[in-house]
């Protein structure tokens, strides 16, 4: 090889090729990071339940189904019998309702895909944060206009703490809660133990 | 460094404390006792001080173990898996199912748990418990808080119960043999349609049906056995527990006339004499007696009245260790001690509540006390001190004689008590078991009628009849002879190996039971699971035989307990609910109060005493039988947990041994971990020897229930079977004076999570005192001048809170901060509490060889210190645990920031961040940090304990570390937590008192209080503030979290005191 070809391999083809793999790199790793932090993911559940049209149109409350939201760590997915409260006897001829029926005849669970999901080493509690007044909208953003749920916000450990620092900053309507609210916690046993 | 600065002043270094000067090895002391370490010069010893750490910490694992496949081939194997698995790749994003119920079950919130009252028979006790169920899943068992007797405390075994239910070994199926070696699988329909021919045959043909069982304490248990012998009038039933109180029982019948020996109100006692026992250890109703006798060992809520236990026994007992004054006297002259405090009492003083018959004045004359004391050389100081405590306290002492002493024993000590006048602090709330234990005469009938063939079929009833009875009875071979052997049972054990049919039976935790083993109340057990494998409720099986075997349903057992309460029990309640809500109240409760019944008075049977022959003191060694401090009599023998929790005096686990004395060990030539041969007779066993500080001299106390041959995988390979030694000749079936010990060939390594230093040893004798580890002082110091008992370090001028945290800005602590306090005189060092954390923060077993590494994983170390001399050492009982210090050196040496504190005073552990550096765990002045070598659930015992059933049984509000990790005690954060989102959703602020740890829940002294230090009205403040009040390692100045109240034993005499180290 001669002296000039090397001289241009290092000197400007390695340069450019550096910067074109990691440009490449850069570009990638930050516009998926909302999908890789599960943003847009919106399964096919297996009954086309509709939030907008339950919590939208018929302004069902949230806790009428998601009732232990303010008892408990978890916000239960309702078990089948609360359906069926209403589902007895309303639209009983569509195709999704009979599905369901079907489901609770026999007994068997509905295997809703999971939507919202933290590392298992989290332990974040429902009950603490709706408790002090947070809508359930700063997290999950608003199912009630959701045909299909989907996740809209980051679940990091970034995303926590981000509102733990700057609540005002975070929440909605931040000014009707404000009484309530101390700064939340930082310490790394308020989540992980 | 400069020895004369005020932050070194007082200070061992490790200089002082590990010094290698030749002159220190070449010092031999006489009496330091420990073998090995006998020799300052063995330079295995002299290599161990020097180095700090054992060589064995950083033992990285056995090769012989590693996987025959190469590496090569491994990574073969590797990159195959991960191209299927990335073809095989579907949805990356996908999150998986979330799986409601069809139907919620009422009163059920998903992430809460609910708690239900039931009862458990422990050996031949009732306990009862709540327990902790999350989604359906039993994972912890507590006392009930509202139980009468319980109050809250459950014991070893119950708390244990989780484990048992979830075991792996439990038998899945029912299976039948018919030469009782070969197994096959039976439906349940089939064995049960065999079985009832083969009753219905041996009733016809006239053969006995014996059922064998554990103490029978259930009346609708009871009631089965009644219809089952009216259905098959041939049975008879065989109640059986290896160590129980029928000596002492028949003594106060003899004396009384009463069926049952009274317990002690040992809250209104203030001299407290324990003749052998171990009412705080092993003794029934221990759990009782524990919160009992704290009452009066309360400096800082009862400072006025302060018990004084003096323990008179030949083993070295708990009770012993936390008595005041103890004598160390052989068992077999025990009742010469007890005749001439009778004759000194009832003859010689006056004032005695009892006039003694001539009889009984002519059989005492020939003891006097002071020739006892001559005898067998007791110290006359505490013989003093215990004449004058009786006589000022004529009424309020009371002696106690351990269940195992001989009945004469038994009868001088009820006599005593009589003179005394100390009947009123008998206590009668126990009821005789509801079919009485059978006699040796009985089951020696039994084993007769085996043998010659007069049995038709013997139910193991959950017992185990081969492994628990006296050897000479021959059970094994007798079992042979009968035609059908039934046995029940949750785990295989050595009866049912012989047997034609095994039934597995339900756990505790899946049955129904009622209970009645005291006077004032019923007990009720209700099942919190549906039966996880193919079982059945024992009774239930049974019932369903009676009623000729086709209508078994799971309720059956169910409806018959709840007739027999509405037939039986309901009418004389006179209650007002209907039935139905009595039994739901019941049900919810755990238990019924009974109207309480007029006690008739006692009369004192002299003739009785006349008639009771004085045990004899032989020229023999005196072999001491127990039950297992942990194992009861070997039926909880494969839980992992009790195995490892260590020997509340030895610290030893897994095994059993041979407890003797330092000088029958030199005598013998013997030396702790020597297998040794044990004679009674002609009956030997050969088991490893353990040299004990303060046995009695020619005294061998061993342990029962361990050495089970067939009793599951975790017990495998664990202990010495001892039940050969148990014969006819004993002064009492548990104590024997006319053994032998000898050396036998070989040695077993005994495990111990304490290192056993020789206590009189200039390096190591007191040091927990050097050290102020522990502080201490007399009840006549903390009277007269309380603030003198603790040595305290002061550093002027520096504030250690000024001191900057690991986040930069130092911590205020504005809000609630945590601490916790932990007095040492109501700490018994039971062990209890370390149970209760391992089933709380689902921490691993991690078997024998592992704690031999020094790799035992429990948060909670009990540490125990010797003081004195070998021969007649006191000890120090401390609970060890992580001290939250506000200026944690553990935080600030971790690489990667996983150990941090928080803003309510928590040095917190996060998992996810620690990669293992094990820096913290090496800065900690406590040792309480625990490493993850392995991922133990699958190092231990190749995966036993990582088995589907177990996952069942995690805690789901704790992480389960894997390897790699560092753990430690976190004050149970999840239940802070818990309380502060309790406290959010009730609008309200968080309080102390919110929070009880896990360690404070099952304290059966309640000698741990747990709250906010930064509220003034908190009950923690009490001890914060006491005068006797102290930190350990003070002197390390890491501003630790918990406090500990020093110990303060109730004798006359002055003891060494923390601070001082002259030598």
């Amino acid at each position: 090889m001669n002296k000039f070809l090397l001289d241009y391999n290092l000197k400007v083809r390695l340069p450019i090729i550096i910067f074109v793999v990691l440009a490449v790199f850069a570009i990638t790793y930050y516009s998926s990071f909302a999908e890789r932090n599960g943003i847009g993911y919106s399964p096919d559940q297996p009954i086309a339940y509709s939030h907008e049209l339950h919590a939208g149109q018929m302004q069902i409350d949230c806790q009428y189904c998601h009732t232990n939201v303010e008892k408990s760590a978890f916000a239960n997915v309702p078990s089948t019998d609360v359906c069926m409260n209403c589902h007895n006897f309303a639209r009983t001829d569509r195709p999704e309702i009979q599905k369901l029926t079907q489901y609770y005849k026999e007994g068997k669970p509905i295997p809703w895909k999971r939507i919202h999901r933290l590392p298992e080493f989290v332990y974040f509690s429902h009950s603490v944060h709706v408790n002090k007044g947070i809508d359930c909208v700063n997290c999950h953003g608003d199912i009630a206009r959701m045909e299909k749920v989907g996740q809209v916000s980051s679940f990091t450990m970034a995303a926590c703490l981000d509102c733990h620092r700057n609540p005002e900053k975070r929440i909605q309507d931040f000014e009707l809660i404000k009484a309530n609210i101390k700064k939340g916690p930082e310490y790394c046993s308020a989540c992980h133990r | 460094m400069n020895k004369n600065s005020e932050l070194t002043k007082g200070v061992i270094t490790s200089n002082d404390l590990y010094d290698t000067k030749e002159e220190t090895y070449n010092n031999k002391d006489v009496n330091y006792w420990r073998g090995f370490r006998e020799l300052y010069n063995d330079p295995e010893f002299r290599k161990e001080v020097e180095s700090e750490f054992d060589d064995d910490a950083g033992k990285p694992f056995d090769t012989s173990k590693l996987s025959a496949i190469s590496r090569r081939k491994f990574l073969a194997l590797l990159s195959a898996s991960a191209a299927v698995a990335a073809a095989g790749c579907s949805n990356y994003r996908d999150k998986g199912e979330i799986v409601p119920f069809n139907q919620k079950p009422e009163n059920l919130v998903e992430g809460n748990p609910n708690y239900f009252a039931s009862t458990f028979q422990i050996g031949g006790e009732e306990i009862g418990v709540l327990v902790k169920s999350r989604e359906g899943r039993p994972i912890k068992v507590n006392g009930n808080p509202e139980h009468p007797v319980s109050k809250g405390k459950a014991n070893l075994a119950a708390q244990a119960t989780v484990l048992a239910l979830y075991d792996p070994d439990r038998i899945r199926e029912p299976k039948a043999s018919s030469d009782k070696n070969s197994f096959s699988t039976i439906q349940w329909n089939d064995a049960d349609a065999k079985i009832i021919e083969t009753l219905r045959a041996a009733t016809t043909a006239g053969k006995e049906i014996s059922i064998f069982t554990s103490s029978v304490i259930s009346p609708t248990q009871r009631k089965l056995f009644d219809d089952f012998i009216q259905q098959f009038p041939t049975t008879k039933i065989y109640p059986f527990e290896q160590v129980n109180n029928s000596v002492k029982n028949s003594a106060w019948n003899k004396i009384y006339g009463q069926n049952i020996a009274p317990a002690v109100k040992w809250d209104e006692a203030k001299v407290i004499v324990a003749l052998e026992c171990d009412f705080l250890g092993l003794e029934d109703g221990k759990t009782e007696a524990m919160r009992l006798f704290a009452k009066n060992r309360d400096l800082i809520n009862n400072p006025d009245n302060y018990s004084r236990l003096y323990s008179i026994e030949g083993s070295t007992s708990l009770t012993g260790l936390n008595s005041d004054y103890r004598l160390r006297l052989r068992t077999d002259a025990i009742e010469e001690l007890i005749l001439a405090l009778v004759n000194e009492f009832g003859v010689k003083r006056g004032g005695s509540a009892l006039s003694l018959e001539s009889g009984i004045v002519s059989k005492v004359s020939s003891f006097n006390i002071n020739a006892v004391a001559e005898k067998y050389g007791l110290d006359k100081e505490v013989i003093g001190h215990l004449v004058k405590d009786l006589d000022a306290n004529r009424g309020t002492s009371i002696f106690v004689a351990g269940a195992s002493l001989p009945e004469s024993t038994q009868i001088s000590t009820y006599l005593l008590n009589e003179i005394l006048g100390n009947t009123k602090l008998y206590s009668f709330d126990f009821k005789q078991d509801l079919t009485p234990l059978s006699t040796t005469a009985e089951l020696a009938d039994l084993s007769g009628k085996m043998k010659g063939g007069q049995v038709g079929v013997f139910i193991n009833f959950d017992s185990n009849p081969v492994f628990d009875l006296p050897r000479n009875l021959g059970m094994a071979e007798a079992i042979m002879n009968v035609e059908t052997v039934i046995s029940f049972t949750e785990i295989d054990n050595e009866t049912s190996i012989k047997s034609n049919y095994v039934l597995p039976c339900n756990n505790p935790l899946e049955s129904w039971g009622d209970y009645n083993s005291r006077i004032s109340y019923f007990g009720l057990q209700q099942p919190l699971i549906a039966p996880l494998f193919n079982t059945r409720q024992k009774e239930a099986v049974m019932l369903n035989w009676m009623r000729g075997g086709n209508n078994f349903n799971e309720s059956i057992y169910h409806q018959y307990l709840k007739d027999n309460w509405q037939q039986n029990l309901y009418p004389i309640l006179n209650a007002s609910a209907s039935f139905n809500d009595f039994w739901f109240d019941a049900l919810h409760d755990g238990f019924v109060l009974l109207p309480s019944q007029t006690q008739e008075s006692l009369q004192f049977n002299q003739s009785a005493v006349i008639q009771a022959q004085p045990i004899k003191p032989s020229g023999g060694k005196v072999v001491l039988l127990t039950r297992n401090y942990t194992l009861g009599d070997g039926k909880y023998s494969n839980n992992g947990w009790l195995q490892e929790l260590p020997h509340p005096v030895s610290k030893i686990v897994w095994d059993n041994y041979a407890a003797i004395s330092l000088a029958t060990a030199k005598a013998n030539g013997l030396d702790s971990n020597d297998l040794v041969n044990v004679s009674i007779g002609d009956r030997t066993v050969t088991l490893p020897v353990f040299v004990q500080p303060s046995m009695a001299d020619d005294v061998i106390a061993i342990e029962l229930g361990c050495g089970r041959s067939s009793g599951g995988k975790v017990s495998e390979g664990t202990g010495f079977d001892v039940v050969p030694l148990i014969g006819n000749d004993g002064i009492s079936p548990w104590v024997y004076n006319n053994a032998s010990i000898s050396k036998a060939t070989g040695t077993y390594e005994l495990v111990s999570t304490q290192e056993h230093y020789p206590i009189d040893s200039p390096k190591f004798k007191d040091i927990q005192f050097k050290r102020r580890i522990i502080q201490q002082g007399t009840y006549k110091q903390f009277k007269s001048n309380p603030k003198d008992i603790v040595d305290r370090v002061e550093v002027e001028g520096i504030d250690l809170r000024e001191f900057p945290s690991i986040n930069g800005e130092p911590i205020k602590y504005t809000g609630v901060k945590w601490a916790m306090a932990i007095d040492l005189n109501k700490c018994t060092g039971c062990g209890e509490c370390i149970m209760s954390c391992n089933v709380e923060n689902n921490i691993p077993v991690v078997g024998k060889d592992q704690v031999a590494n020094k790799r035992a994983m429990q948060w909670i170390r009990l540490d125990r210190y010797y003081f004195g001399t070998p021969e007649d050492a006191r000890a120090n009982f401390q609970p060890m645990l992580c001290q939250h210090c506000d200026f944690a050196p553990c935080e600030n040496v971790c690489p990667v920031v996983a150990t941090t504190h928080s803003e309510d005073g928590l040095n917190g552990m996060t998992y996810n961040r620690c990669v293992g550096t094990r820096y913290c765990a090496n800065n900690c002045p406590y040792k309480v940090r625990r490493f993850n070598y392995f991922n133990f659930r699958h190092e231990f015992k190749d995966y036993h304990y990582h088995n589907d059933s177990m996952q069942l049984a995690m805690n789901p509000e704790v992480t389960v570390r894997s390897r790699g990790v560092m753990e430690k005690c976190t004050f149970c954060v999840q239940r802070v937590m818990k309380a502060r989102q309790d406290a959010i959703s009730a609008n309200r602020e968080l309080k102390g008192t919110d929070v009880i740890t896990a360690c404070q829940e099952a304290c059966p002294a309640n000698a741990i209080t747990f709250g906010d230090m930064n509220d003034k009205s908190d009950p923690i403040q009490a001890y914060r503030n006491s005068d006797i009040a102290f930190y350990s390692l003070e002197e390390v100045k890491v501003r630790p979290n918990v406090t500990y109240i020093s110990q303060i034993f109730n004798i006359e005499e002055e003891i060494p005191k923390a601070g001082h180290h002259n030598d």
